[in-house]
């Protein structure tokens, strides 16, 4: 039996007019998982529940046995990557992925050491002294990864991390996530509105519609289940 | 061919009462500018060579400038709580402060002149503390005066920071102070200039509330507003029009400085972690 990294338990939470409604759900260690759902569905309120930004309405989620909202902000060894990246714009490239590591007291030769082999890593070496206001789409989206990962995170979690690039670059960026599972063993979950892209990349997949989870399936069966007619619906079979 | 064409198009009917407003208001403005400038500035060596005038440059300036920082000191904390916590009494707090930016000033001098003159302010009077008529109420009445305007700049200031970045820092190592100092606080720059250089001009002309709680004495409380209604009342015309261009000139060294702190904000890049 695997050992879930985070359950979340009954989980309700309101964000003005919206309700993310009793949310049941386990991930485990190392795992991949996908939250499917169209827009306003409440995927991102889930996943910054996860990360513990919003008190709960009701329930709790847990995060290795512990209450994340218990757990000190900086001590929850997540890593989030949002839609538009959320990259510091009054800092270079270099100073993003420097920010946590400066926090967490390494030494100047350690933070160094780790934000240039990140940026490497990434490629992105090229554009270390930049403003992440004048980079492009992928260049950001690699920075944030950088960032996040610099930090070595038990747990990230990336909303919609594809849906602002280009074919091509997202062809590129799906390689680089499989490469950064396979490095870093980091337990990862992520957002989208794309069944492809959730079957190519999660073990597992969690459909959610109009604040619910509707339910959890294995990537392979993503097409052949049994669902509500709701779901039937979002995934195009009826 | 092209140019011909477009030379040809003419501004509908909307955009041209427009650009006319427009004209209009910016010749009014002018109008304004210009009077004090051309009935200043033939006394203008007589207004630095006068003893009161210095005083009320000195005065307004010191009192301005304690006045500003100490409005800066609060404004930041309390737009901070009204933007980014579920502080109780959000709600009345921001009606009223927006109350208090629509009072007159005269009845915020008022207001304070009740509260001084209590056995509150006796009691500070006992302390060595004095405000009515003394200097110290000239900065607590640009206080009162600014403290609602810079707060809701400053607020403003710190909605248009996307939370998530704050949020994104916490998950990286931040405390919530952190965030603030490496995060919101570079964010806002721009805004937080602009609000001190025009926090600063507003009570360096700051005449309603000062006039009620302290009065207008020569050589003791008389700032450069004060200065001007004195000189006026006294029939010294010249002297009035000249004080009026000093603050001007003052108000446009602020205004060049504050663009010129913010165009360079604009070019480089800030902080960093």
């Amino acid at each position: 039996m695997r050992n879930p990294i985070l359950e979340i338990r009954d989980y309700s939470v309101r964000r003005g007019d919206f309700l993310l409604k009793k949310i049941n759900l386990s991930i485990y260690k190392k795992e991949v998982f996908a939250i499917l759902g169209k827009s306003g569905a409440g995927k991102t309120v889930l996943l910054e529940s996860i990360a513990g930004i919003f008190p709960p309405a009701e329930g709790s989620i847990f995060l290795n046995g512990r209450n994340v909202r218990t757990i000190p902000f900086q001590k929850r060894n997540i890593g989030f990557v949002y839609q538009d990246y959320g990259l510091f714009p009054h800092i270079s490239v270099r100073r993003n992925i420097e920010y946590g590591l400066k926090l967490r007291g390494c030494s100047r030769k350690e933070i160094e050491e780790k934000t240039e082999y990140m940026m490497e890593l990434f490629s992105i070496s090229h554009i270390a002294s930049q403003s992440p206001k004048k980079i492009s789409g992928g260049e950001c989206q690699r920075t944030a990864l950088a960032r996040a990962l610099v930090l070595e995170p038990e747990l990230l979690l990336l909303d919609e991390p594809f849906a602002a690039l280009d074919y091509s670059t997202k062809k590129k960026m799906y390689s680089e996530l499989k490469k950064i599972h396979d490095k870093f063993s980091c337990t990862i979950v992520f957002v989208t509105h794309d069944f492809s892209e959730a079957q190519l990349l999660a073990d597992r997949i969690g459909i959610i519609l109009g604040g619910s989870l509707k339910a959890v399936v294995n990537s392979e069966n993503l097409m052949n289940g049994q669902y509500c007619e709701e779901v039937d619906i979002f995934l195009g079979r009826k | 061919m092209k140019n011909e064409a477009e030379k040809k198009v003419k501004p509908d009917v909307f955009t041209t009462i427009c650009i006319s407003i427009a004209l209009l208001v910016m010749l009014f403005i002018c109008s304004a500018v210009c009077a004090i400038v051309l009935g200043g500035l033939p006394n203008l060596a007589l207004a630095f060579e006068s003893e009161e005038v210095r005083f009320a440059v000195k005065l307004s300036a010191a009192t301005a400038s304690v006045s500003t920082v100490i409005c800066m000191l609060l404004a930041l904390p309390t737009s901070y709580a009204l933007t980014r916590t579920n502080m109780p009494f959000k709600r009345t707090a921001c009606i009223l402060l927006e109350l208090t930016l629509s009072m007159p000033y005269l009845l915020l001098g008022l207001s304070l002149l009740i509260i001084f003159s209590s056995d509150f302010g006796k009691m500070l009077k006992g302390f060595g503390i004095k405000v009515i008529f003394s200097q110290l109420g000239i900065v607590m009445a640009q206080l009162t005066v600014n403290l609602p305007f810079c707060i809701r700049m400053i607020r403003t200031a710190f909605s248009d920071v996307e939370e998530r970045l704050e949020n994104v820092a916490q998950l990286m190592g931040a405390s919530k102070f952190n965030a603030f100092i490496t995060v919101t606080l570079p964010l806002c720059k721009n805004a937080l200039v602009s609000t001190f250089i025009l926090t600063w001009s507003r009570a360096l002309g700051e005449f309603g509330a000062t006039l009620m709680l302290v009065g207008i004495t020569r050589m003791k409380t008389e700032t450069l507003p004060g200065s001007i209604y004195l000189n006026i009342s006294t029939g010294n015309n010249s002297m009035a029009m000249a004080t009026a261009i000093i603050v001007l000139l003052i108000s446009g060294t602020a205004l060049v400085l504050s663009n010129l702190l913010i165009g360079n904000g604009n070019q480089g890049r800030t902080g960093g972690a």
